[in-house]
């Protein structure tokens, strides 16, 4: 495009202010609404997610058959499978995980952080090898330090966001990190419940458990203990030790889950994912509830064009004479094509920038009004909005793009103008 | 400047069917004339002027204007042929509303392919020619009609044309402003331009140096 064209088109464009505003207002609109809500949906789907449901594609969560296949064994968890599982093609490591099958309770009376608390708990315990927490450990070795000693255990993170933002506000419990939590010593009594009988046969195995930090990988109703020392708790109470609850798969790729778990299946062993599924319906509830109000303002925009389209073509008709005359000066109609389009553009340009600039104030907004005005919950994110490059440019250029569609054909229209015919007479 | 050789121009009218405006015209204006074409109304002048000014293509017939051979040409050199080498003035002068007549005046330089730098002073030289220096900032409608056609004149005048083609131009002008833009006329046509005007009038023939005729189609 000449640059000398576009004082032209500031020209008419300052000349017919209204027409020019109502159609980057339309535009401004519709661009406003499509970041807003793609931004809020990007933020939400995150907070789902990375803190609701915090799933790592590449692990498989393998457990033994939902049903029995009887003696045969097919289906059981135990050493022989897991080396099977280690085999398949496409794992890169197995990490297993036993329950301690007896019933546990956790009964505290004393001083928690600074306020005093009484009360008993049914706990579930879980072992897990200590490489697949290694990360999330802050304190010492996530190993079996023996008996007599204090067991590491890992509580979950998610446990912890719902402590902190509704169980402790509601009982002016103090907020905890998992920094604070770390070192904390509390009973825990195996081989005894409150809810069911315990077999008169069994004695209570009393113990200490000590946090040694909080995890994504952590059983959420309970603690998280090193494999081994479920193993000794399992074999103390004559319980099974070598059968495994669950074994996790770590996969090189994502790619390769769906073969690793038709292989687990081809075992006679199942997927449990649950978990998976209900990020994946959480995720997937975001994205349609996203990608409908992203169609609504498409559409909005769409409306814009014809908007667009409208005031361009009474334009072009009103300056036909003025359109000859540029001809008859030395446009071509190439030149007369551009210049309408170059109008459209600018106003593009500028309803894009506007709408994207208004979406994010409006997000800012939001989250401000937010975080001063909503109580604590669990999983309340800092902001409520994702705001990558690429949606604000696609903002700017979705506007600039209708503002092109609706000009096109007005612009089509003044570029086959002939200057003999409006000129004469 | 113009050798124009059986030119036919043929109007498809709808109903009327297809109508014949020129028949084989013929035209030969020489560098520094000023010439005169009147006929009636619907005879076929303006036609005949955007023929002779690249404004018009659907015609048969060979047209050469300032040595350049207009039939076939490229919209695109056609449009720069009318962007450098000739000035049009019309009957009801064309300004863009709304905008300066200085702007109006800069008109053909939005759309040259190499714009001059002193895009500004040439327009005010060009004002000055035509008897508005002080005009630059009014707007067509702060304009009378004479000053109007003034500003358009300066516009067709802006680029340095070696040929003006005027369709009609005082016949939207009283008679004492007429006289006036006439006498401008007959002043650039001595300064060397060549000038073809089409017109009914009386004024603009006694001042052209040749009258033609159209008629049938054809000039005489
Ligand atoms: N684009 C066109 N389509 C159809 N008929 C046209 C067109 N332009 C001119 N005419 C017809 O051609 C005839 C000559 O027109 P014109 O050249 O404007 O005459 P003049 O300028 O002498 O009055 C008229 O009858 C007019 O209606
Ligand atoms: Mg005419």
């Amino acid at each position: 495009m000449s640059a000398s064209v576009w004082p032209l088109v500031r020209l008419s464009l300052s000349r017919d202010r209204r027409s020019a505003l109502s159609s980057t207002f339309g535009l401004a609109v519709g661009v406003a609404s499509l970041v807003f809500f793609v931004s809020l949906g990007l933020g939400v789907g995150r907070v789902v997610r990375e803190k609701v449901f915090p799933v790592d594609s590449s692990l498989v969560e393998v457990v033994p058959a939902s049903f029995s296949l009887g003696l045969l064994g097919g289906g059981k968890l135990d050493d022989t499978a897991v080396a099977r599982l280690e085999a398949l093609p496409g794992v890169s490591r197995v990490f297993k995980k036993m329950n301690v099958r007896a019933p546990a309770v956790t009964i505290y009376r004393g001083d928690f952080f600074g306020r005093p608390l009484h009360m008993g708990l049914e706990v579930l315990a879980v072992g897990v090898e200590p490489d697949f927490v290694k990360r999330d450990v802050l304190m010492g070795e996530f190993v079996d330090p023996g008996p007599d000693k204090p067991i590491p255990a890992l509580a979950s993170t998610r446990l912890l966001e719902i402590y902190n933002k509704s169980f402790a506000p509601q009982r002016s419990l103090p907020q905890l990190s998992g920094q604070m939590l770390t070192g904390f010593v509390f009973p825990i009594d195996f081989n005894r419940s409150f809810v069911t009988a315990t077999p008169p046969s069994a004695s209570s195995i009393p113990a200490q458990a000590q946090l040694v930090g909080v995890s994504d990988r952590a059983l959420l109703a309970g603690v998280t203990i090193p494999l081994d020392v479920a193993r000794r708790l399992n074999r103390t109470a004559n319980l099974d030790d070598v059968t495994f609850t669950a074994v996790t798969v770590q996969t090189a790729d994502p790619s390769a889950v769906p073969l690793v778990v038709e292989a687990v299946k081809a075992m006679g062993l199942s997927v449990d994912d649950q978990e998976r599924r209900m990020a994946e319906n959480a995720g997937a509830a975001v994205a349609i509830s996203t990608s409908s109000l992203a169609l609504l303002s498409v559409l909005i925009c769409v409306l814009a064009a014809f908007n667009i389209a409208h005031a361009f073509s009474a334009a072009v008709r009103a300056r036909e004479k003025e359109l000859g005359v540029m001809r008859a000066v030395g446009a071509t109609r190439a030149a007369l094509f551009r210049l309408v389009l170059a109008e459209a553009l600018l106003l593009g340009l500028v309803g894009g920038l506007v709408g994207t600039l208004v979406a994010l104030a409006a997000g800012l907004a939001l989250d401000a009004t937010a975080t001063s005005l909503l109580p604590p919950f669990p999983f309340k994110p800092e902001s409520w909005f994702l705001r990558p490059p690429w949606l604000l440019a696609g903002g700017v250029g979705l506007g600039v793009l209708a503002a092109a569609g609706g000009a096109f054909f007005p612009a089509r229209r003044a570029a086959a103008t002939d200057p003999a015919r409006v000129l004469a007479g | 400047m113009i050798d124009a050789k059986g030119v036919c121009r043929v109007f498809d009218d709808g109903e009327r069917g297809r109508l014949t405006v020129l028949d084989g015209a013929t035209l030969q204006v020489a560098d520094g004339e000023f010439v005169a074409v009147v006929g009636r109304s619907g005879s076929g002048k303006s036609t005949l002027l955007h023929v002779l000014g690249g404004l018009d293509t659907g015609y048969r017939g060979e047209v050469t204007v300032a040595g350049v051979r207009l039939d076939g040409l490229s919209d695109a050199a056609l449009s720069r042929f009318r962007n450098e080498t000739v000035g049009f003035v019309f009957q009801s002068f064309h300004l863009v509303s709304g905008v300066s007549a200085l702007e109006n005046v800069m008109l053909p330089a939005r759309f040259a392919a190499s714009p001059p730098a002193d895009l500004e002073a040439r327009a005010r030289a060009a004002l000055e020619r035509v008897g508005l220096p002080s005009h630059a900032a009014r707007s067509p409608g702060q304009l009378s009609g004479g000053e109007r056609q003034r500003v358009a004149i300066a516009r067709a005048l802006f680029a340095s044309p070696r040929l003006l083609l005027c369709d009609e131009p005082t016949g939207n002008l009283d008679a004492a402003t007429a006289d006036d833009i006439v006498a401008l006329f007959k002043q650039l046509n001595a300064s060397g331009l060549t000038i073809v005007a089409v017109t009914h009038e009386d004024r603009l023939r006694a001042a052209a140096s040749r009258v033609l005729t159209l008629s049938g189609g054809r000039l005489s």
